[in-house]
């Protein structure tokens, strides 16, 4: 019994922080922006799939996320292409003019995300994708991030060879994502097409919260690209790096839990209104209450799970059923209040 | 990572130097001088050479060194009793003390070791030139005898005389250097370089000295460079074909490297030599791997003829008697070696290693004790014991034996990367079951606990009732997801053409996930080493290797429909040509296999005997056959005991026994159908497939130009008849698995699923066949043979989630929730990216087979990662409402 008890006191400690956490993952669903950059092909059937993941990528942020389309921008090879998303060829200055846009319109608090598609090249500083023209280094993207400096930012370079993107763009509160450990793991890349999926298709969503989180889109893709290598008794010639907290350690496996992917899994791409996404502010009183309720009890299961190590199984067993079966209990409410069965 | 010592692979500056050319191109003209009948040696021309040097006079200036190089070339090819009497003449001379020298070396060779000490003796006491080879030779004598004060000093010496007067050696005194050197370096492991440095010293100054190249080639292969052994043994023998000792080196280096021809070289040399005492002991440890003792005794004995008191011939000849089981010649031979030398580790490591080649690992490594009691310095008594307390499941004290093994020895590579691999165990599970402990890779262990534990004792059970004999628990059962580990842990090298082994109580595989094993059905592989795990206990390991491996297939194939070797056009074809080993033979086809294919083959052969054992004499004859082995009978009096024939009279019943088996395919493969002009068309092809509708040849040689020509009905036609023909075939580019593909094509699902049926039923390791045919199954609705397809494909590839899908909801729809359960725990177990939702399911099958407890805290955990999880939400409220599913 004194252990139960030490366990609370102890759970209290952090229960503050973790409810502020909670409740600020909700105040922070506000709009995001989103630019698309497919580069270069050099063979038609990577310019394909270059072409395709844009486009899938694009209609999902739209249709699935509500992102609305004019903070959209997706560039591709082509000088046109038949889709309302496509604003032209991603030539450096394209994206440039982009990238001004998205800064003039974007508020205080709102969500920028870049993301890279088709072959990398280069080390270090003169890592780069391969565009139309010139090619964008990671020096040009250093710079145009920098300018976002009240908003919060994921760099996502899913293309081959882009491992050394992350130690140069790596930063507190930035969520830098490369498919690749270094600028030598330079093979056809998978972790695009499965990153692409994991937003395409329910398969990511592990914690069952009805989105997905960039963490959940990356750990999914990793693991898939894993597999394929494994089916296929392959050498993995491909390890994608996640960065959140500018520490550039343990960028492999972000667990979301401590130190790599605490911010990654508090950053989704929904509107607010789109399914899944938290209730907006304005909205029915007696369901916000509740939806407040819930957040305070996930924040407790937050803190339980921190405390896991210092607590005896049995009773971080039975602290975790009474905050789970509560919190089972406040869904069904709410589920209920929202005319869902 | 232990840093090993790298030998040296090239340091030599003139190894690679042949004999000047204008001395080898004078060898196609008669002999005219000494120093041509010294070269006419080197080449292996013994005969012209020794005429000549008989011929030569008295008065001749090199009179006296013809007769030294004589009485080494007599020897050289077994001629001992003219080497002696021109050794004897030479010596009784005017400046005799010249010949002692050689003298003395003979005397050794042929045994006589008082007489060869003498000589040594006076050629020092008299001074002769090559006095410092007779102070080697005295020395050598004295550690022979197991002195070891005398010959410390003694080869301490050379090292003295090298730094002193390297520049005026000649090149045989700088060979006494190198080979004190070696001798040296068995305390002192950097004094083997310095052995490669005056050998290689020696050969700058007499490239004509094959005796230095020999030895040096030698020394490569005792510091385990295979590489660098071929290199110097191939360019001598470029030099001299003919050479005893390069012969019987290069033999070992094939052996060493695991390559075949070892006994071509054995042959040749033996023909040089007929005496030579090295070239007779390997091929008595040849015969000693073939377990045909009597043999490998025979072989030591005339090693002995020729040099009585030669250690290793005593030794071989002990180790022969001692895995016979002739314990009064044992004792006869170990009593006539440690006379010689009380304190010869040497002899215990001999038996030792003998031991451990026949599987009888518990005595090797008490040979191994003995041979550390009587030299703690002798290093590869360290190792054998440690690799075999590694074999007999005894990890840390294998490694302890293995570090002080290395530590005296840094150049053993099999130790090296033994003890690199067990540096690797921390990242292994451990987990038991009633009779085995399991040691998993972290990452795959609780998947392949599930399935090992039941798998294992299951077969515990089976063998236990059926061998009446208990394994002594817990068997320990080693899964290596790296096959080049498994390699390693097997023979001390990666490159092991195995997936599983079995030591006795210690077994150990290749994971399922192994990839440069390939497919492999994993669990009738450990089925398989668990059936060698009592057929070598309940004879106290004395079962012959092809028998323990013949019933290890024949218990596949007791097991499961489909495991084990199977039969095929290659197998039926090597009978046919006679290139199938006769049963009074076998332990051959398994260790010197003469076609690549024989290997396989003998497998399967073993298992037809087995079957055969219990069509003839009932299944208690096999147990019959173990108690005789047990009780230290020979293969021909064990089986005369149980079947009444001689082994002569089995090979005629086996000979037998296949016509009966397999009588029409034999007839339909013997069948020469037509023949084939180049250029024919797929008309052709059909129209001679036809006209000898019983020749499977003439079939299936239609079959593709049929395919290819898009006439799939009369392909279908051939390829029915061919199956007809031998129906029980169905591996690669099989009828059956041809007619599959043709009758998807056409829609034919229930014929489609008839071949897939025989695909999966004669080929152990087709997963996709199985994967395919459950498929279809699950839609006719044949649950049962869904699930028996799955099952199957289980074996092969326990790792992809969406068969323990299919295979949890096929046993949900049966209603076996224990089963049911079962892949719900796999699939948590492969750690999914959604575990939450294999949480769930675990957690709702548990609840379906009534384990509220396992449910409550599987859904708990479904919950911990995705709090929100609505179903699972759900299942928690209604185990705790207590609500009923």
């Amino acid at each position: 019994m004194s252990d139960r008890g030490a366990g609370r006191r102890l759970l209290s400690s952090v229960f503050a922080a973790l409810v502020a956490a909670a409740c600020f993952t909700a105040s922070a669903q506000a709009q995001t922006h989103v630019l698309i950059a497919s580069g270069l092909g050099g063979e038609p059937r990577f310019s394909q799939r270059f072409r395709a993941l844009g486009a899938d990528l694009a209609s999902a942020l739209q249709r699935k996320y509500r992102i609305a389309a004019p903070n959209i921008g997706w560039f591709g090879e082509d000088s046109t292409f038949a889709d309302s998303h496509y604003r032209g060829r991603s030539t450096r200055d394209a994206l440039e003019k982009e990238i001004a846009a998205m800064r003039a319109r974007a508020k205080a608090g709102e969500q920028i995300v870049v993301i890279f598609i088709g072959h990398g090249a280069g080390q270090e500083g003169e890592s780069r994708v391969s565009l139309p023209g010139p090619d964008v280094t990671v020096g040009d993207v250093q710079r145009w991030m920098a300018g976002f400096t009240e908003q919060r930012v994921a760099v996502v370079n899913l293309t081959s060879g882009s491992g050394d993107f992350l130690p140069i763009l790596a930063a507190p509160g930035r969520v830098v994502i490369t498919a690749t450990k270094t600028a030598f793991e330079r093979n056809e890349s998978r972790f695009a097409e499965f990153f692409v999926k994991a937003y395409t298709a329910d398969v990511a969503d592990v914690d069952k919260d009805g989105r997905v989180s960039l963490l959940e889109a990356f750990r999914y893709a990793a693991r898939e690209t894993k597999r394929v290598y494994d089916d296929a008794t392959k050498l993995q010639t491909e390890h994608a790096q996640l960065d959140d907290n500018g520490t550039k350690q343990n960028t492999a496996e972000p667990t979301g839990r401590d130190g790599q992917g605490l911010l990654a899994r508090r950053f989704f791409f929904e509107a607010p209104g789109a399914p899944g996404a938290p209730i907006a502010a304005g909205g029915d009183q007696g369901i916000a209450a509740l939806y407040h309720e819930r957040f305070a009890l996930e924040g407790r299961i937050d803190s339980l799970r921190a405390l896991k190590p210092k607590l005896t199984p049995a009773l971080y067993d039975a602290e975790l059923e009474i905050v789970l079966v509560s919190l089972a209990r406040k869904s069904r409410e709410i589920r209920k209040a929202e005319g869902r069965p | 990572m232990r840093q090993s010592l790298r030998f040296p692979t090239v340091v030599l500056l003139v190894t690679g130097a042949l004999l000047p050319s204008r001395l080898l191109s004078q060898q196609r003209q008669a002999i005219e001088s000494f120093s041509e009948a010294r070269i006419a040696i080197a080449m292996g021309k013994y005969a012209e050479a020794t005429a000549y040097l008989e011929r030569l006079p008295r008065t001749d200036s090199t009179w006296m060194d013809a007769q030294v190089e004589l009485v080494r070339a007599f020897a050289l090819i077994s001629k001992y009793d003219d080497a002696e009497r021109v050794a004897r003449q030479a010596v009784a001379a005017p400046n005799g003390k010249e010949a002692l020298t050689a003298l003395g070396e003979l005397m050794r060779t042929r045994g006589r070791l008082a007489a060869a000490d003498s000589a040594f003796a006076r050629a020092v006491a008299e001074h002769a030139s090559d006095s410092l080879m007779a102070s080697l030779n005295l020395a050598l004598l004295a550690k022979a005898r197991g002195d070891k004060a005398v010959p410390a000093r003694g080869l301490d010496h050379f090292i003295d005389v090298y730094n002193s007067a390297a520049g005026s050696l000649t090149s045989r005194e700088m060979m006494a250097v190198a080979i004190a050197c070696r001798e040296l370096g068995e305390t002192n492991a950097e004094l083997f370089k310095d052995a490669l440095k005056a050998f290689d010293r020696a050969i700058t100054l007499d490239p004509a000295n094959i005796d230095a190249r020999v030895a040096l080639g030698e020394l490569f292969l005792e510091k385990y460079n295979g590489a660098e052994a071929q290199r110097t043994l191939d360019e001598v023998l470029q030099i001299n074909a003919s050479h005893p000792g390069a012969l019987v080196a290069a033999a070992r280096r094939l052996v060493f490297d695991g390559q075949p021809g070892a006994d071509s070289l054995l042959a040749t040399a033996l023909a040089v030599s007929p005496e030579f005492v090295p070239a007779r002991l390997m091929m008595a440890r040849g015969s000693m791997d073939l377990e045909r003792y009597a043999d490998a005794a025979r072989d030591a004995e005339r090693a002995l003829k020729a040099n009585p008191s030669d250690a290793g011939a005593l030794a071989t000849l002990a180790a022969a008697r001692f895995v016979g089981g002739d314990q009064r010649a044992y004792a006869d031979a170990r009593a006539r070696a440690l006379a010689l030398n009380a304190h010869d580790a040497g002899f215990f490591v001999t038996l030792a290693e003998a031991a451990g080649r026949v599987r009888r690992y518990a005595i090797a490594a008490d040979f191994a004790r003995q041979a550390i009691a009587a030299d703690s310095a002798n290093w590869k008594a360290h190792s054998v014991l440690g690799m075999n307390l590694l074999r007999l499941g005894k990890i840390a004290d294998g490694r302890q034996s293995l570090e002080v093994a290395f530590k005296g020895d840094p150049f053993d590579v099999w130790v090296k990367n033994t003890l690199d691999l067990l540096d690797t165990f921390k990242n292994y599970d451990e987990s038991t079951s009633e009779h085995a402990v399991f040691m998993i890779e972290k990452q795959e262990s609780a998947l392949l606990t599930i399935y090992l534990k039941d798998l294992a004792e299951k077969a515990y059970a089976k063998f236990q009732q059926r061998y009446q004999y208990a394994a002594p628990p817990p068997v320990r059962i080693e899964v290596y997801r790296s096959h080049a580990d498994f390699s390693v842990r097997t023979v001390g090298l990666s490159g092991l053409g195995a997936l599983g082994v079995s030591f006795g109580t210690t077994l150990a595989f290749d994971s399922p996930a192994a990839k440069d094993a390939g497919p492999f059905n994993w669990a009738s592989t450990v089925w398989h080493e668990l059936a060698h795990t009592f057929t070598l206990g309940s004879t106290d390991h004395r079962i012959p290797r092809w028998l323990s491996e013949g019933l290890s297939v024949w218990e596949e194939h007791q097991a499961r429909a489909g495991w084990g070797a199977s039969v095929s056009p290659g197998f039926l074809e090597a009978y046919r040509a006679g290139k199938l080993v006769p049963i009074s033979r076998m332990n051959d086809g398994f260790m010197r296999p003469t076609y690549p294919e024989q290997i396989g083959y003998s497998y399967y052969q073993g298992s037809l005997v087995c079957d055969l054992i219990v069509k003839d004499w009932g299944e208690k004859a096999i147990t019959g056959l173990l108690a005789e082995y047990r009780g230290g009978r020979t293969t021909d009096e064990a089986f005369q005991k149980v079947t009444g024939m001689d082994m002569k009279a089995f090979d005629r019943r086996f000979d037998a026994y296949m016509k009966e088996r397999f009588g029409p395919v034999l007839e339909a493969l013997a069948l020469p159908g037509p023949e084939y002009p180049a250029g024919m068309g797929a008309a052709q092809f059909l129209a001679r497939a036809d006209s000898f509708p019983a020749s499977y040849r003439a079939q299936v040689m239609a079959a593709t130009p049929l395919v290819r020509a898009r006439m799939h009905d009369e392909a279908v036609r051939v390829l029915e008849r061919a199956h007809a023909l031998f129906p029980a075939f169905g591996g690669d580019d099989s009828p059956a698995s041809n007619l599959a593909v043709l009758y998807r094509a056409k829609g034919d699902t229930a014929k489609e699923i008839a071949m897939l049926k025989v695909l999966t039923l004669s080929d152990e390791s087709n997963y996709a066949a199985n994967m395919h045919l459950a498929s279809l199954l699950i839609v006719r609705g044949d649950t049962a043979g869904a699930l028996e397809a799955s099952e199957r494909a289980l074996f092969i590839n326990p790792f992809a989630p969406e068969l323990h899908v299919v295979l949890a909801r096929l046993y949900e729809a049966r209603g076996d929730q224990a089963m049911r359960v079962r892949e719900r725990e796999a699939l948590v177990a492969l750690d999914p990216v959604d575990k939450s939702e294999a949480l769930y399911e675990l957690a709702v099958a548990y609840r379906a087979a009534g384990d509220l407890v396992k449910a409550k805290r599987a859904v708990l955990r479904a919950l911990e990662d995705a709090p929100n999880f609505e179903r699972a939400q759900d299942l928690l409220l209604a185990i705790v409402d207590g609500r009923k599913p």
